[in-house]
């Protein structure tokens, strides 16, 4: 097959340099296209246009392949380099970073070593991430020892390229070791970044501000108009708890017309267990939206306060399955004997297994009276439920 | 007769180069926007730490449900394995589809099961579930055995379904390695969901065949040593980070791989859960859940991950491969025709238009004309009428293209994950990306109408293959995969 490519090659490069064209015969090159255009006609039968579409794609298609397979070979020896040496960094910093805080007697040479051998971005580079790395770990002193270690070594200024860099992946890792070290130089920048066209960067922006800012740094929640996802939510939570920052009055939040922030700081409220709040807690069971609603019952249950549980009961027929489950898992949180009724009702009146499971379970958890209930039920002979099989699957610990 | 055959030849002369044509455009184009999405992806995931979701209590429950059918020799690692996974919220669920060997007593006896009062109810329907175990060790807490009756991998997903009430569920083969971050990956597009709702997340399948490996974990990478799975290596990164990840960022991606996938559970139990009608139940499911979706004219999104998150062992043998490809081939028919409804209807979107669309015509179609096209060669040739410089020209043309698509995926990985260490196997995978049209294709081309073959006939085999599981202490001949038995 390739004898035949090759021939049908040798036979369009002759054809183009027209070498059999008889002599004395017109050059000029109108003719000689139209002359080439009939030999391939003559040879191919087809229309030269579509051979020499082929042979031109047949052409890019092997000299693409020449240069990838060049750049993947060399690109491969460059990244065993690179991997070695990234490797042998990390091994020495590692090692270095130990000693500066284990031998203090050598903690001067130990800083003028790391000073050494981060002589480069790359290696600067690997520097900061071992010791975000390590810090994460740290307490409160060490931390601020990391960060003075941070300074002098010059690793500020490379985070700060980072923030005025044009790549925005590259903002963002700047923003990101800028909001570990709490240093605040950028905030200017950052602060212009709020207003990127660029989604993700402009959210980023926020988030380190919630660490890098004093004044307000939730001011952003008062008028994002864009949904809050549960990535960036987990990620101001951990930020808040890494850092031992102060959290708002999340119920300041709670009739933003932003859903998403709403939802957010129900979650806080819960996590932060601020119990004044769950005035405005209650008053989102009505919510229109069953999301927003979901995230309030969960938020009741977690609160652990009774005041919650009559509009819980009153709402629970009403409302849709997964909030159901809610509900129920509340009074699983929140046990009160006066609502023993409410739960067997709920138990008789449901055909859904998870519901059933979840009724039972809080009846189990108000102790003496609902295990009680739940014995009699066993023994009771019901013609359109089987309560012995419900009980027992709660009552069976191996489950949980 | 001159005149017909004159007629026929020139209209299949020119339905096999137009579709040439548009398969290649259409790769060009692939190519392109798999490059676009990759770009993105590795930019957005430069800076990304999945510490922060490790410890988070706010990610949502997952249940991981592992089908076994007959993997006496692999089961006991292919379930540390599961268990070894990162991820705060998690529930393993093997389920066992009526395994006829000891695969039911080697879990009990390894992880201390015992059968609970388990309550449940048959929401999606499946064969009768025998029994739920748990186990006595807290260090198996997480740890959810199913005993079922035999119904195939669809019937065993649904029954684990039954069992579940987590957020999101992860459907994974018991014989898969499942990367110790996988989970963390995969549930990245679902915290990450704004206006659409994420309903499924898959990534990319790696072949293990001549890997180091250890503790049911990939310790070293090697390239398969034998062709057949060396070749399966080049046509997986071609699918795999050309195919998907250009389909997924033009949200027409109908596939996520069986071996790893995660889901919305509540949208998949209402969309039906799985097909236990069809032998591709992996493609019916994903296609299904996006016309449940559309038809309620919720927005939602199906994304692919590029990071290589799953390790499988595939045919090293051409009667395996055959069986393989003869299944796929049924999957793909009977998924075709189940959602024969969005062929070109532009109520589905992309996924109508586009999608489907390419899944018809060079998924299904292509391997049957290009069948037919060959046939007509040699009758041509038999006849006299070749016109041989252009057959060897269009050949020529095809091969070199082939090549060079597979070298773009070798250089995509190369830019991307690397995987594979050694330069000596990065110039295997190059020397071998020039043997596949030559080797491979045809036998692939000829198993592909063979499956269209089965299907006439009706063939309902799952067709797992022979496989010498994962563990150390390799036990030749399990079978795996959950199959039905017929």
């Amino acid at each position: 097959m390739f004898l035949m490519i090759h021939m049908g090659i040798g036979k369009v490069w002759k054809l183009l340099l027209l070498k059999d064209i008889e002599p004395g015969a017109s050059q000029d090159w109108l003719t000689s296209l139209g002359a080439l255009g009939e030999r391939i006609r003559d040879v191919f039968e087809k229309s030269p246009t579509l051979i020499v579409a082929l042979y031109t794609v047949i052409f890019y298609s092997i000299i693409t392949l020449m240069v990838l397979t060049v750049f993947i070979l060399l690109n491969r020896r460059k990244m065993e380099k690179t991997q070695v040496l990234e490797d042998e960094l990390n091994e020495k910093y590692q090692g270095l970073l130990v000693d500066y805080f284990f031998r203090k007697d050598i903690a001067d040479k130990v800083e003028k070593e790391l000073k050494r051998i981060a002589n480069s971005e790359f290696n600067r580079g690997i520097l900061i991430n071992q010791i975000i790395d390590m810090s994460v770990n740290m307490q409160d002193k060490e931390k601020a020892q990391l960060k003075d270690l941070y300074i002098k070594l010059g690793l500020k200024e490379d985070s700060l390229k980072k923030v005025y860099s044009k790549k925005w992946h590259e903002n963002i890792k700047g923003f990101r070791e800028l909001a570990f070290m709490n240093i605040r130089e950028a905030n200017e920048r950052i602060i212009k970044l709020l207003n990127s066209p660029n989604r993700i960067l402009r959210m980023e922006a926020q988030i380190a501000l919630v660490r890098l800012s004093d004044e307000n740094p939730y001011k952003f929640l008062d008028f994002l108009d864009q949904p809050l996802s549960v990535w960036e939510q987990i990620t101001i939570h951990e930020l808040l708890i890494q850092h031992n920052l102060s959290a708002p009055d999340f119920s300041q939040w709670l009739k933003s017309s932003n859903l998403t922030i709403v939802r957010f700081s129900l979650q806080m409220i819960a996590r932060f267990n601020q119990t004044a709040a769950l005035p405005g807690v209650l008053s989102l069971l009505k919510h229109d939206d069953d999301t927003v609603r979901k995230e309030a019952i969960r938020t009741c249950g977690e609160l652990g306060q009774k005041e919650a549980l009559p509009v819980l009961s009153e709402i629970y027929y009403d409302e849709e399955h997964q909030n159901k489950e809610e509900v129920l898992k509340a009074f699983g949180k929140v046990p009160d004997a006066t609502y023993l009724e409410f739960l067997n009702g709920v138990l008789d009146a449901e055909d859904d297994v998870r519901l059933q499971i979840l009724a039972t379970k809080a009846m189990e958890n108000l102790d003496e009276p609902g295990v009680a209930r739940l014995i009699k039920l066993m023994k009771s002979k019901s013609e359109y439920k089987n309560y012995r099989i419900i009980i027992r699957h709660v009552l069976d610990r191996r489950i949980y | 007769m001159d005149w017909i055959v004159q007629i026929i030849g020139g209209l299949a002369e020119q339905i096999v180069f137009i579709i040439t044509i548009i398969i290649f455009t259409s790769y060009l184009f692939l190519m392109i926007f798999s490059a676009i999405a990759l770009r993105i992806y590795l930019r957005k995931n430069s800076y990304v730490d999945y510490n922060t979701i490790i410890a988070s209590p706010a990610v949502p429950t997952v249940s991981v449900i592992a089908p076994a059918f007959n993997e006496s020799a692999s089961i006991v690692e292919s379930i540390r394995t599961l268990l070894s996974l990162y991820y705060r919220n998690l529930e393993i669920i093997i389920v066992n589809d009526g395994s006829t060997d000891d695969t039911l007593q080697k879990i009990i006896d390894t992880y201390e099961m015992e059968k609970v009062n388990y309550y449940f109810d048959y929401r999606l329907p499946c064969e009768r579930i025998r029994g739920v175990y748990k186990s006595n060790s807290r260090s198996f807490k997480k740890l959810i055995l199913v005993d079922k009756r035999n119904g195939g991998k669809a019937d065993a997903l649904n029954a684990g379904l039954n069992v579940t009430a987590n957020d999101l569920v992860v459907t994974v083969d018991a014989d898969s390695i499942v990367e110790k971050d996988a989970l963390l990956k995969m549930v990245k597009p679902f915290l990450e969901e704004k206006e659409e709702k994420v309903v499924a997340t898959g990534g990319v399948i790696r072949i293990a065949n001549s890997c180091e490996i250890s503790g049911g974990q990939i310790k070293k990478i090697h390239l398969p040593k034998k062709f057949l799975p060396r070749v399966q290596v080049l046509e997986y990164t071609r699918a795999f980070l050309i195919g998907r990840m250009a389909w997924s960022a033009l949200d027409g991606l109908m596939l996520i791989s069986g071996a790893l996938g995660m889901f919305d559970r509540e949208i998949l139990v209402r969309a039906g859960g799985y097909s236990t009608k069809t032998v591709g139940e992996d493609m019916e499911i994903v296609v299904r859940i996006r016309r449940y979706m559309s038809e309620r004219k919720r927005k939602y999104r199906v994304q692919y991950i590029p990071d290589p998150l799953c390790w499988t062992e595939v045919p090293a043998d051409i009667k395996n491969l055959a069986k393989q490809r003869s299944r796929w081939t049924r999957g793909t028919m009977e998924t075709l025709w189940t959602h024969r409804k969005l062929f070109f209807n532009p109520k589905y979107g992309t996924l109508g238009i586009l999608g489907y669309s390419f899944w018809f015509f060079f998924e299904w179609l292509a391997p049957l004309v290009e069948f037919f096209g060959i046939l007509f060669f040699i009758f041509l040739t038999i006849t006299g009428k070749l016109n041989t410089p252009f057959f060897f020209l269009l050949l020529g043309f095809v091969y070199f293209f082939a090549v060079s698509l597979s070298i773009w995926a070798v250089f995509f990985e190369e830019i991307t994950f690397h995987k594979y260490e050694k330069r000596r196997d990065v110039i295997k995978l190059i020397i071998t990306a020039f043997l596949e049209p030559i080797f491979f294709h045809p036998l692939v081309m000829l198993m592909n109408v063979k499956g269209n073959i089965d299907k006439i006939f009706n063939k309902k085999e799952w067709g797992s293959m022979k496989r010498h599981g994962f563990s150390e202490n390799k036990k030749p001949g399990s079978t795996v995969k959950s199959k039905k038995v017929e």
